[in-house]
């Protein structure tokens, strides 16, 4: 059973701090450990900056946490315009590429809300 | 020089490296380069752009940032333009950000428990042979869990929204880069690198974010570890020759 943490705020750089907080928060009570969780802040970070940079931007960032056993999604989302998404050539993209390294899997999707970008990563089994 | 204005087509690679090529001496090679990055400039003042100051401004700064860089760039070094550019653009808004005093400063109260942090982080994390949990942290620190996590927070100095350390005042954009000429080879191949970087350990990867996406020193990167410059060095040079063979 997965459990869902979301959060809604107006599109701006502060609103990206909450939301930052909050995943470590979260990813800390997973027992997730400092480098992963440090890895996390700036996935998200880097996530919800991209998408408050989509011009024109939208008005409101969405954030979802969903954790289950160990794993733990983020899907960042905002309610600007489709158009133009998603960006061309994602794999070549600077975004694109500091979340892949950040994380397990991201990706580029769209929800109900407009642009968002999922990021999966999953706690590092822990040797006795 | 005469210019035929055809329909726009979009310009390989080869007329690329002539255009830099005649850069120092032609203007009109140079704005042709300028236009074409534009975007990527418009993009990164964006993406830095906060706290209430005017876009626009930040935008002419990015293109100060983007002259420089066509400017500075060789591209016998076999480093992707767009990679350099970042980096330069970065550094400039950085400094105007500094300069025009938006930078924000850390609490004093957040900035002794970041130093502690990064001192026990290490610490702790050879102790254990793993990187520990916030709890473990929290514990040995003497803090609550949420101090830990406040501190971790105002210790990213860098953010892609906001900046709440100064700049390093000693380097320049060009100093970021570093020396490394073997390393910056691998830039051209970031989009095949990402994958073998999720494989590094997270110490590692960290160090490799810090340095090419954040135009961290390594001393700064030390600073932010709780390690030494040298060993700094020494991991770097470790993970890029790793990533090198993993390349093959």
């Amino acid at each position: 059973m997965a459990d869902v943490v979301a959060l809604t705020a107006p599109a701006r750089p502060e609103s990206v701090r909450v939301a930052r907080q909050v995943v470590a928060r979260v990813a800390a009570d997973l027992e997730f450990p400092y480098d992963e969780v440090d890895d996390l802040r700036l996935a998200v970070d880097e996530a919800c900056a991209y998408l408050l940079s989509l011009d024109p931007p939208g008005s409101t960032l969405g954030v979802r946490i969903t954790t289950s056993r160990g794993r733990l999604e983020v899907v960042a989302s905002t309610n600007a315009r489709l158009e133009g998404w998603p960006p061309a050539e994602t794999p070549e993209s600077l975004a694109w590429q500091i979340l892949s390294a950040l994380v397990d899997e991201a990706a580029f999707e769209t929800d109900a809300a407009g642009p968002a970008i999922r990021l999966r990563k999953r706690r590092p089994d822990r040797k006795a | 020089m005469t210019e035929t204005r055809g329909p726009k087509t979009s310009l390989g690679e080869e007329d690329e490296a002539e255009l830099f090529a005649r850069a120092a001496e032609d203007p009109a090679a140079r704005e042709q380069l300028a236009e074409r990055y534009s975007p990527l400039a418009r993009y990164l003042a964006r993406r830095l752009a906060g706290r209430g100051e005017p876009v626009e401004d930040l935008v002419q700064v990015a293109h100060v940032g983007l002259l420089s860089a066509i400017d500075r760039f060789d591209p016998s070094r076999e480093v992707k333009f767009s990679t350099f550019a970042t980096t330069t653009i970065v550094g400039e808004l950085k400094h105007h950000f500094r300069d025009t005093g938006w930078a924000v400063r850390v609490p004093r109260r957040l900035q002794e428990m970041g130093l502690k942090l990064s001192r026990l982080v290490p610490e702790l994390s050879h102790e254990l042979g793993r990187s520990p949990t916030i709890k473990e942290i929290a514990k040995r620190a003497d803090l609550s869990e949420e101090e830990v996590l406040e501190a971790m927070d105002s210790q990213q100095a860098y953010t892609a929204v906001s900046l709440d350390a100064p700049f390093d005042e000693g380097s320049s954009p060009a100093e970021t880069l570093g020396s490394e000429d073997e390393t910056l080879g691998l830039m051209d191949a970031w989009a095949s690198v990402a994958p073998a970087i999720r494989q590094l350990p997270a110490r590692e990867r960290r160090i490799l974010y810090l340095r090419f996406f954040r135009g961290q020193s390594q001393t700064e990167i030390a600073e932010e570890l709780g390690i030494s410059q040298m060993h700094v060095s020494r991991l770097l040079a470790r993970t890029l020759e790793r990533l090198r063979v993993n390349l093959g």
